[in-house]
C-alpha cells in the first residue's frame, strides 16, 4: 500500500513538473516554444488549461498569465497556476513564474517573418502544490531558444529548452528536463486583416528527463527517461483575440523504472492583445 | 532659368504644411498574421489626428493605410519608429492629400 502511494506520489511530480513548463506565446507553436513577442506597450491577458493523463493518474493546470512588451522585440510577463489531480494531495496553487523573451534577430521580408529569440523564466517557490509536494527550497529556472519561419502561408519553428529544477541534485522528487520541438504550419487561405484565421500545426516534441534512481522513504524509485510526441495543433485568432489548441499523442518512450507513459495531453488557450 | 525650376519645387515642399489632412501608405515587411498586425493599428491610432476608422491593413500586399488631420505631415522618422515597436520593418511611405467629398 505504502509503495503504491509512493509510485502514485512520484507519477504526479513528474506530471506537474512537465506541467509547469510554459505555456506558449501569441503566434507560437501550442506546444513548443516560439521567438513571438509583443508591440511595445502592449499587454497580452492569456487563460489556458492544460490537462495530461498517464494511466490512471489525470492532472489539470490552469493558468492565467499577463505579458507586457517592452519593447518590440521583448516581453516579460508572469504566470499564476492552479492544478487540480486526481490525487487530491496535488491540488492548490501552483507556483508563480516570472519569465521573460528577447528577440534577438529578426529578418523581415513582403509578407514573412524571420526571427529567434531567447527565453529565460524563474519558476518561484510559492505554490501550494507540485513545489511543496517536492520539498525543495529555491527556484527552478528554464532557460530556452527559438527559431521561427513566419509567412502568409508556411510556418515553422525550433525550439529548445531546458529546466533546472532547484533540487535535482539532491535526492531529485522533479529532475531536470531538456524540451525540444520541431513544427510545421499551414494557413490554407491567405485571410486578411479582419478575417478569422486559421492556421494548422504539426509539432515533433521531444522530452528528456534526467534520470535519478534514489531510496524514497526506505523505498526503491526511478525517475527520467526520454518521450516522443506527435502533435496537432490549432491556431485561431481575430483581430486582438485568439484561441489555440492542440493535442500531444505518445509516439515513442523509454522510460526507467515502472512509471507510466503519458497517454496523452491536451492543451486549450484564450489570448488577448491589448 | 532657375527661378522656374525653383517655384514647382517650393510649392511641392509647402503641400504638407498647406494639406490639413493627409492619407499615408506605409509598406510595411514582416507582416504575415493578422493577430500580429493589431500592434500596428493600435499605434497609428493612438497618433494625434488619425481618423481610426480609415486605418485599414492590406495583409496580401504588405500595405497599412490611414488617414490623419494634422498641422505638419506625420514625419518618416515617427512612423519608422511606430513600426519598429510594433514588430516589424517600414520600406516606404508614401502620402497625398485626401480630396474633400464631393457636395
Amino acid at each position: 500500500m505504502r509503495h503504491r502511494q509512493l509510485i502514485r506520489r512520484t507519477k504526479c511530480y513528474v506530471a506537474l513538473g512537465l506541467l509547469a513548463a510554459p505555456m506558449a506565446y501569441a503566434h507560437d507553436p501550442v506546444f513548443g516554444l516560439g521567438p513571438h513577442t509583443l508591440f511595445k506597450g502592449g499587454v497580452e491577458v492569456h487563460v489556458g488549461s492544460h490537462q495530461e493523463k498517464a494511466g490512471d493518474e489525470r492532472a489539470t493546470e490552469s493558468e492565467i498569465a499577463v505579458k507586457y512588451g517592452l519593447t518590440g522585440d521583448w516581453v516579460a510577463g508572469i504566470e499564476l497556476p492552479y492544478v487540480h489531480s486526481t490525487d487530491e494531495s496535488g491540488n492548490g496553487r501552483g507556483p508563480t513564474s516570472l519569465s521573460t523573451k528577447y528577440r534577438f534577430w529578426r529578418k523581415d521580408l513582403p509578407g514573412v517573418q524571420e526571427s529567434a529569440a531567447v527565453l529565460a523564466k524563474a519558476i518561484l517557490n510559492d505554490g501550494d502544490a507540485s513545489h511543496g509536494h517536492a520539498e525543495r527550497n529555491g527556484n527552478d529556472y528554464l532557460v530556452g531558444l527559438a527559431y521561427g519561419y513566419e509567412g502568409r502561408k508556411w510556418y515553422r519553428w525550433a525550439s529548445i529548452r531546458h529546466r533546472v529544477n532547484n533540487d535535482a541534485a539532491n535526492g531529485a522528487e522533479r529532475p531536470n528536463k531538456t524540451l525540444v520541438d520541431l513544427v510545421g504550419g499551414i494557413r490554407f487561405e491567405p485571410t486578411e486583416y479582419r478575417e478569422p484565421d486559421w492556421v494548422w500545426m504539426l509539432e515533433l516534441n521531444y522530452e528528456h528527463t534526467e534520470h535519478l534512481s534514489a531510496l524514497s522513504e526506505g523505498l526503491p524509485r526511478q525517475v527520467g527517461g526520454d518521450q516522443w510526441f506527435l502533435s496537432p495543433g490549432l491556431m485561431w485568432t481575430l483581430r486582438n483575440f485568439a484561441v489555440k489548441t492542440g493535442v500531444q499523442l505518445p509516439l515513442y518512450d523509454d522510460l526507467a523504472g515502472n512509471q507510466d507513459a503519458d497517454d496523452y495531453r491536451a492543451l486549450v488557450e484564450l489570448e488577448w492583445h491589448l | 532659368m532657375q527661378r522656374l525650376f525653383m517655384i514647382p519645387i517650393l510649392f511641392a515642399l509647402a503641400l504638407p504644411v498647406w494639406s490639413a489632412e493627409l492619407s499615408y501608405q506605409l509598406r510595411v515587411d514582416g507582416l504575415a498574421c493578422p493577430y500580429c498586425a493589431y500592434g500596428i493599428e493600435k499605434k497609428i491610432k493612438a497618433l494625434q489626428g488619425v481618423a481610426n476608422e480609415s486605418v485599414e491593413i492590406r495583409l496580401n500586399e504588405g500595405i497599412v493605410l490611414f488617414e490623419a488631420d494634422t498641422e505638419t505631415a506625420i514625419d518618416e522618422a515617427t512612423l519608422r519608429q511606430l513600426v519598429t515597436d510594433a514588430g516589424f520593418t517600414l520600406r516606404g511611405v508614401k502620402t497625398q492629400s485626401v480630396e474633400p467629398p464631393d457636395e
